[in-house]
């Protein structure tokens, strides 16, 4: 008796723990999905408000549009400004060069812009070239130098008869010659 | 913007497409298409193109061919010039620049070659692959494998080595 309604209950237990799908018979014959009842009710609003958890997209939101605001920022202005050159001022068509002209330094360049950036901002090649050339000469003469100062002090040291590599000594009109007190000194 | 060119200095040949005369009611698909496409794409770009080249025709500028003057080579420099060995590096490096586009013009002749001839370049386009073997057998022997740090001097050395080679061959 005991046994009986200790496993009667220990059955409930394992009945409301490990749930068993009620197979009803017009289920295993039909073979598809479960039919569910759903209740019909109409809403006067958009459907039951749900409380969608997710996680916060303020730190992406805000640096996306941070960084559109930034690109944007200049990038605007720059395709605004090369949109207009391209339009209204064009590019140089390529010409011989005439006789007796010698051509700008910037005039070398096809592309509005480039022209500009060339007559503005950067120097003439040539000068930049002539620049380069100056330093050039500056280290070369630095390095004769002091090939020079190495071998000099080379023939100086060899041959003893320079103003370096001798030692002074006394004078000779310094030294007594005569006789000594002592034979020994 | 497409790159400028004078048409007249590599002619293409004569266009072979022969004259088909329709022999069936059906319409041709091929005919629908390539009016499509000129249609919807050819007539406005080139519309667009004659609008800016009408807003931009009014001031025409031009741009010009820079030469530079010869100067003494690295062999003919004296050791220790350091001017001198400068001037010949700078004019190596535009040597350089010159025969790279060299190339690239003989790789283009080539392509367009074989662009025109269709099927049948490896019969036709004969005279373009030489020529470009040529151009580029030489390019290697000179700069072949100097490597991105070349050097005038080093242009220089690898000359010595094929002449040394030259010499033991013969």
């Amino acid at each position: 008796m005991v046994g009986m309604s200790v496993l009667r209950s220990a059955a409930a237990l394992a009945a409301r723990l490990n749930p068993v799908k009620r197979v009803s018979a017009g289920t295993l014959l039909s073979g598809s999905a479960l039919r569910t009842e759903k209740a019909v009710v109409r809403y006067g609003s958009h459907g039951k408000k749900m409380f969608v958890i997710q996680p916060t997209g303020y730190y992406d939101r805000r640096f996306l549009n941070l960084l559109k605001y930034y690109i944007l920022l200049t990038g605007i202005p720059i395709a605004v400004i090369v949109t207009l050159t391209n339009v209204f001022i064009g590019e140089a068509e390529l010409a011989e060069t005439p006789e007796g002209y010698e051509p700008e330094y910037w005039e070398y360049y096809k592309h509005p812009i480039t022209r500009w950036i060339s007559r503005n901002i950067l120097d003439d090649p040539a000068k930049d070239y002539e620049k380069m050339m100056a330093l050039v000469h500056n280290e070369q003469e630095k390095r004769q130098m002091r090939n020079m100062h190495l071998e000099v002090r080379r023939h100086m040291r060899q041959k003893g008869d320079g103003p370096w590599y001798h030692y002074d000594t006394l004078d000779k009109s310094l030294i007594f010659s005569g006789h000594k007190a002592t034979p020994d000194d | 913007m497409p790159q400028e060119y004078e048409k007249d200095a590599y002619p293409e040949p004569p266009k072979q497409t022969p004259v088909t005369e329709k022999e069936t009611t059906l319409p041709n698909p091929a005919l629908i298409t390539s009016k499509l496409f000129y249609y919807s794409v050819d007539l406005p770009v080139t519309k667009f193109r004659e609008i800016i080249d009408g807003i931009r025709g009014k001031n025409k500028y031009h741009y010009y061919h820079q030469n530079f003057r010869r100067v003494p080579d690295l062999t003919e420099c004296v050791e220790g010039d350091y001017l001198c060995y400068y001037e010949a590096e700078m004019q190596w490096r535009r040597d350089f620049k010159v025969d790279q586009e060299i190339l690239k013009i003989m790789q283009e002749r080539l392509r367009a070659c074989q662009q025109r001839e269709g099927h049948s370049y490896v019969q036709n386009c004969d005279s373009q692959v030489k020529d470009f073997n040529q151009v580029a057998q030489a390019y290697n022997s000179r700069y072949g494998d100097l490597g991105a740090h070349a050097n005038s001097r080093r242009c220089l050395m690898k000359q010595k080595e094929r002449m040394i080679e030259q010499q033991q061959k013969a």
